[in-house]
């Protein structure tokens, strides 16, 4: 396990160095590919990124195989000698020594870098596929064409791990054909095993009638069960002449409002609208029965159509509102309902206590007086006590004593006074005098005692 | 005796002499109203009481000669007559009025004002006297902007008056008073 780890290692160095070489010098200074004997110049910088599909044959298959196959039926893969091997390691380090530009120090050889180089016997010799950790073939190495120069990005590695990885192709070398022949059995078979994404399915060619109805039938299922979906329209550039409508076409009419609406107020026909859901049912509550009386309401009959017609007019005619006469006006006869006696004698009876007493006139003693027990008879007042007036110019106060008061008030009336002048102007009547001279006189008369 | 008063040709002006006459009169000079007011407010009051009877005097003496019996004249008459003499001299309007028993004379649009009551006063008092030979006195009772009344009264209702109005009892009062005195 440590020897696997530490050839992993040193293989992954030597790629890394590999790849920091320059690749044109390889290519410039190779030699001319012969025909015989060709010698690549590295297998590093030549291995093709080519991954066998799966049905094609694998890395198992080209260099683990026990048995050889015949040079005539494999054309590209050709079991490389080990003199053939020995000769490029060797043409590498050579190739390395060289040092095309002075200026940049030259990498490391082979010899270097390998601390312990496999031996070139042991490269030649019988290659098994699990000491053969590289896995580092080159395209060149199954053909005698020249290869093509590929570019980094061209090279793969496959580790033994990888290649194990890989799916067992019990196809031998000699299954191998080119011809399309059976090859569609294989692709057929292929969906099965891995379904391949959607965007790369390709539509095959129905070998039969029967094939094509069934892929036809298929197809409409699928078309079916996939929601297409909702894109918008590219929008048109530029004004776009209408294309007129062929004969037999024509734009949807509008629906009638009419029937749309009585569609959605009667209730649908058939059991289904009488009968509710078990969603409904199941929903539904029952409600308690109604506690009042009953009610009913009673709709007035028309006995013919004239009646009808007339009551119809009736509610659209205006409605004359009351006169002034009940404006403000109620019904004096109208007598309160029996249960509302109760309570209103019981509001006149508090109404009637809290009333305060009346306020204490000058024109009468002080109710304090009256109340002291001084020899006095008590007063019995009158229920309703008056202070009218036989004057119709004095107002008149009227206050009703309760009953049941202990202390009545009394009441005293200002005397009545008859309507007699106030006040007497005596107009003194004093001759005029006839001359002046007697005005003079008199005049002169005043203030003389 | 003409009951109305006649002012025609009651002054005669002689340019050529340079001479104003009243009719039935002496001559008369006109001045002015500052110059007399000045005069008036120089002089002591007795000079100016003095000045005003002698004023009065001469419309007294004017209307009498108008009237002839001027002691049986009624009050209009006087009124008319001794006022249209005071009325030629420019003196103001004259006005009579009966307060019961009390006299009271007035003279309204008075050109000096109230700084010639006291000469008004006086021309009463001379008329008074020079008319009816009565002596009495004028009491100015009240003043306003147009009319000045004055009281004509013995001496002993006048100085009772003046008592009266001093001690500000108006003048109304002063005349009730006057007449409920007398009365009593």
């Amino acid at each position: 396990m440590n020897q696997e780890v530490t050839k992993l290692q040193e293989l992954l160095a030597r790629v890394k160095r590999n790849a920091a070489l320059p690749r044109t010098l390889v290519s410039g200074l190779a030699p001319e590919p012969s025909a015989s004997a060709y010698e690549p110049p590295t297998a590093a910088f030549s291995a093709p990124a080519y991954i066998p599909p799966a049905s094609e044959i694998t890395a198992d298959e080209v260099f683990f195989d026990s048995e050889a196959p015949p040079p005539a039926s494999v054309p590209t893969a050709i079991p490389p000698a080990p003199v053939a091997q020995a000769a490029i390691d060797a043409s590498v380090d050579e190739l390395l020594l060289e040092d095309p530009f002075p200026s940049v120090p030259p990498g490391p050889s082979y010899n270097d870098v390998l601390e312990d180089p496999l031996p070139a016997a042991a490269a030649g010799a019988q290659l098994d596929h699990e000491e053969d950790v590289s896995g580092v073939m080159s395209i060149s190495e199954f053909s005698d064409e020249q290869p093509e120069e590929l570019l980094e990005d061209d090279i793969v590695e496959m580790t033994a791990t990888e290649a194990a990885a890989l799916p067992m192709v019990t196809n031998p070398l000699d299954e191998l054909s080119f011809e399309d022949v059976g090859l569609d059995d294989k692709q057929a078979a292929a969906p099965s095993e891995e379904e391949p994404p959607a965007s790369s399915s390709r539509s095959k060619v129905a070998g039969t009638l029967d094939e094509a109805l069934a892929r036809a039938a298929e197809q409409i299922d699928l078309e079916e069960d996939r929601e297409v979906p909702l894109k918008t329209p590219p929008p048109e550039s530029g004004p776009q002449a209408a294309v007129a409508m062929p004969q037999g076409m024509h734009a949807p009419l509008a629906p009638d409002i009419e029937e749309l609406l009585e569609a959605d107020i009667l209730p649908s026909a058939g059991v289904r609208a009488a009968v509710p859901t078990a969603e409904q049912v199941g929903q539904t509550v029952d409600l308690d029965e109604a506690r009042g009386p009953s009610l009913e309401l009673d709709h007035a009959e028309t006995s013919s159509v004239e009646e009808l017609e007339e009551a119809v007019a009736s509610e659209e005619l205006e409605v004359t509102l009351p006169g002034r006469e009940f404006g403000g006006a109620y019904q004096a006869d109208l007598m309160p309902p029996p249960e509302a006696r109760q309570d209103l004698d019981a509001h006149r009876q508090r109404a009637e206590e809290a009333i305060a007493p009346p306020p204490e006139s000058l024109a009468q003693y002080p109710s304090a007086v009256e109340a002291q027990p001084s020899g006095f008879a008590p007063v019995s007042a009158p229920s309703s006590v008056t202070t009218d007036s036989y004057s119709e110019s004095v107002s008149t106060v009227t206050v009703d004593a309760p009953a049941n008061a202990e202390f009545a008030p009394e009441l005293l009336a200002r005397p009545d006074i008859g309507p007699s002048p106030v006040a007497k102007f005596i107009r003194t009547e004093v001759p005029r005098p006839k001359t002046f001279l007697e005005m003079l006189d008199s005049s002169l008369s005043l203030g003389s005692d | 005796m003409s009951l109305n008063f006649d002012p025609s040709y009651a002054l005669e002006f002689d340019f050529g002499r340079g001479q104003i006459r009243m009719a039935n009169a002496s001559e008369r000079v006109i001045i002015p109203c500052d110059a007399l007011l000045a005069l008036c407010q120089g002089a002591s009051e007795e000079a100016v009481r003095d000045f005003g009877r002698r004023l009065g005097t001469e419309a007294g003496r004017v209307m009498n000669d108008r009237l002839g019996e001027a002691w049986q004249a009624s009050l209009e008459t006087v009124l008319e007559h001794l006022g249209g003499e005071l009325a030629l001299m420019g003196l103001g309007s004259l006005g009579l009025e009966r307060w019961g028993q009390a006299l009271v004379l007035s003279f309204s649009h008075c050109p000096l004002g109230a700084a010639g009551d006291l000469l008004l006063g006086s021309v009463l008092e001379g008329a008074m006297q020079r008319s009816f030979g009565r002596d009495t006195v004028a009491i100015k009772l009240m003043r306003d902007d147009e009319k000045v009344r004055f009281l004509i009264a013995g001496y002993a209702g006048a100085r009772k008056a003046g008592n009266w109005l001093a001690e500000g009892v108006p003048w109304g009062d002063v005349l009730s008073r006057l007449a409920t005195r007398g009365a009593s």
